[in-house]
């Protein structure tokens, strides 16, 4: 390149009037904007169709008639997931008669383990669950004994469930991988 | 002959004196000890992953029903499918080996310092990279425990402040792990991060030649003129030499060694003895010992030091001329990465 463009100025200058530089302005702008503008769009665009679309996708489902779950007992539920989830009715202390029994009576704990997802097992030998991953411990009724989750002060999640006319309902996931 | 010479000529008008300027590098002499020469086997083992990597991926489906009974089909029932697979899993974990013992050699020989700190952020750029690609790549497999180590991994990124969550379910493309997870990681892995790695490569080397191979003295030849040799074909010989070596490696563990295919993927039941691949074992022992945001957070900052370490270095040098204090750093890092490392690997939990 033997193009000086020193010389291009001093030759240039005096001829291009104020305004024609004025608009010549105007003119980069409007494409610079019109590039931002155009890309800034497409951006968009992608990031919208990366991001997913749909949570996963849950129901209520029946557990049982609560006259016919007696206290301390249990149910197990398979979702349509594929997840076996243990319902359990709580043992009473003290006289109780249907008509007192309330949502807060059952638990259905997940096995899920709070800190980053792994699936927890009980262990019948420790009276406990055990998280193979990083050796998060969890006392039955899911309160976390020890490890990472013990450190967070995380328990295990529980399933919601509801109680309507006297029958009992559970929220469970559709679909995942397993199903 | 001269005719076709002279048709080449005019259609690339190379300039032959300026290319053998251009390509021939004056090489400092410390890069005849092979310790020295580390830079250039990952460089060398990327392209064996990018072919061995493409061929695979003529077989290779990344949805949950086929994935696993894909890379079987791989391992049992494609020709030389089981060298190929094993030749790319070797490579990567020579990959990561030689990585980050190329960046120990940049660290003890000081090789980051001005002017070269922005080579060494490039250089963490590519740790990730290939990080991330063995992560990616082995969460292909979609056996039991790449599935698991997926899970955690995903989950861990739930942590980065602000955007996490959103991360997370980019990386999932849901809220968990679904039908849409693995072919969003067969993208990361294919596409995405090996061309982020050829750009990061070509800046690399880019900056190495414009500020030439840090010159380093032994105390031997401290008194003697600096001496170089040339690129080509000196220095260029014995690439060769170590890529063929290299080569012979890789073919000799794939053989003895064949990569296995271990479980299905089972959702619904974490295996009572997981471990991630080798190369995590220092932030899965890491994991274990502190709550998930203190884990998160240390390894972060640790990440964080290390990327800003030659300013660091820089800032406590001009405090204090002559400080050691990089060596001793550098030791202490060292100890605590294979003495985390060993204590994964011995036990089980
Ligand atoms: C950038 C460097 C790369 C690294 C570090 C890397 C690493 C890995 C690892 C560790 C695995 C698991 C191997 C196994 O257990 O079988 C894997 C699998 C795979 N990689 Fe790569 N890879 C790289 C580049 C590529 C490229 C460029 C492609 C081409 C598109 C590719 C395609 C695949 C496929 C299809 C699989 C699954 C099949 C299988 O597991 O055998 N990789 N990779
Ligand atoms: S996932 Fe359960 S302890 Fe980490």
């Amino acid at each position: 390149m033997t193009h000086d463009p020193t010389a291009a100025q001093v030759t240039l200058a005096p001829t291009v009037p104020a305004r024609r530089s004025f608009f010549a302005r105007l003119a980069g702008f409007a494409m610079f904007a019109s590039l931002v503008a155009s890309y800034g769009t497409f951006a968009v665009m992608a990031g919208r169709f990366l991001l997913p679309t749909h949570s996963r996708r849950k129901a209520w489902r029946r557990v049982a008639e609560i006259g016919s779950f007696q206290p301390a007992t249990t149910r197990t539920v398979v979702a349509p997931s594929g997840e076996r989830i243990v319902v359990a009715r709580c043992a009473i202390n003290g006289a109780s008669t249907p008509a007192t029994v309330t949502v807060d009576d059952f638990v259905a704990l997940s096995s899920t383990c709070p800190h980053l997802g792994c699936q927890v097992t009980f262990e019948p030998q420790h009276q406990r669950f055990f998280c193979p991953c990083h050796n998060g411990t969890f006392a039955p009724d899911g309160r976390a004994t020890g490890g990472p989750p013990f450190e967070a002060g995380q328990s295990l999640p529980r399933y919601p469930l509801d109680l309507r006319a006297n029958l009992l309902y559970i929220e469970v996931p559709l679909d995942g991988v397993a199903g | 002959m001269s005719k076709l010479t002279s048709f080449l000529r005019e259609r690339l008008p190379v300039d032959r004196a300026k290319l053998r300027e251009l390509t021939n590098e004056p090489v400092p002499h410390h890069l005849k000890h092979g310790w020295f020469c580390l830079g250039g086997t990952p460089a060398y083992r990327f392209v064996v992953m990018i072919v061995t990597g493409i061929l695979l991926a003529f077989y290779y489906e990344a949805t949950p029903t086929r994935a696993w009974e894909s890379v079987r089909t791989i391992s049992e029932d494609v020709a030389y499918g089981w060298f190929l697979r094993s030749i790319h899993r070797w490579a990567a974990t020579l990959m990561v080996a030689a990585v980050v013992l190329h960046q120990m050699r940049i660290f003890f020989t000081d090789a980051y310092r001005r002017p070269r700190e922005l080579n060494w952020l490039i250089g963490m750029g590519l740790l990730h990279c290939t990080l991330g690609a063995g992560f990616t790549g082995y969460s292909l497999v979609y056996e039991q425990l790449s599935y698991w180590g997926a899970t955690v991994a995903a989950n861990l990124t739930d942590n980065v402040p602000w955007i996490g969550a959103l991360l997370r379910r980019l990386l999932l493309g849901g809220d968990e792990y679904n039908a849409h997870t693995l072919s969003r990681f067969f993208v990361l892995h294919g596409a995405i991060l090996p061309v982020t790695m050829i750009g990061l490569i070509v800046l690399h080397v880019t900056l190495i030649r414009l500020h030439g191979i840090a010159e380093l003295r032994f105390k031997a030849d401290q008194n003697s003129a600096p001496r170089f040799f040339d690129f080509f074909p000196d220095h260029l010989l014995t690439e060769l030499a170590i890529g063929l070596v290299l080569m012979l490696l890789l073919g000799v563990l794939a053989s003895l060694f064949p990569v296995p295919i271990g479980p299905r993927v089972d959702p619904l039941l974490t295996p009572d003895v997981i471990k991630p691949e080798w190369f995590f074992y220092v932030a899965f022992r890491w994991l274990k010992l502190f709550s998930e945001r203190a884990a998160f957070a240390s390894l972060g900052a640790i990440v964080v030091v290390m990327a800003a370490w030659p300013f660091i270095d820089g800032f406590i040098r001009r405090r204090r001329p002559g400080s050691e204090a990089s060596v001793f750093v550098g030791i202490v890092a060292v100890l605590a990465i294979v003495g985390l490392t060993v204590w994964e690997a011995l036990v089980a939990h």
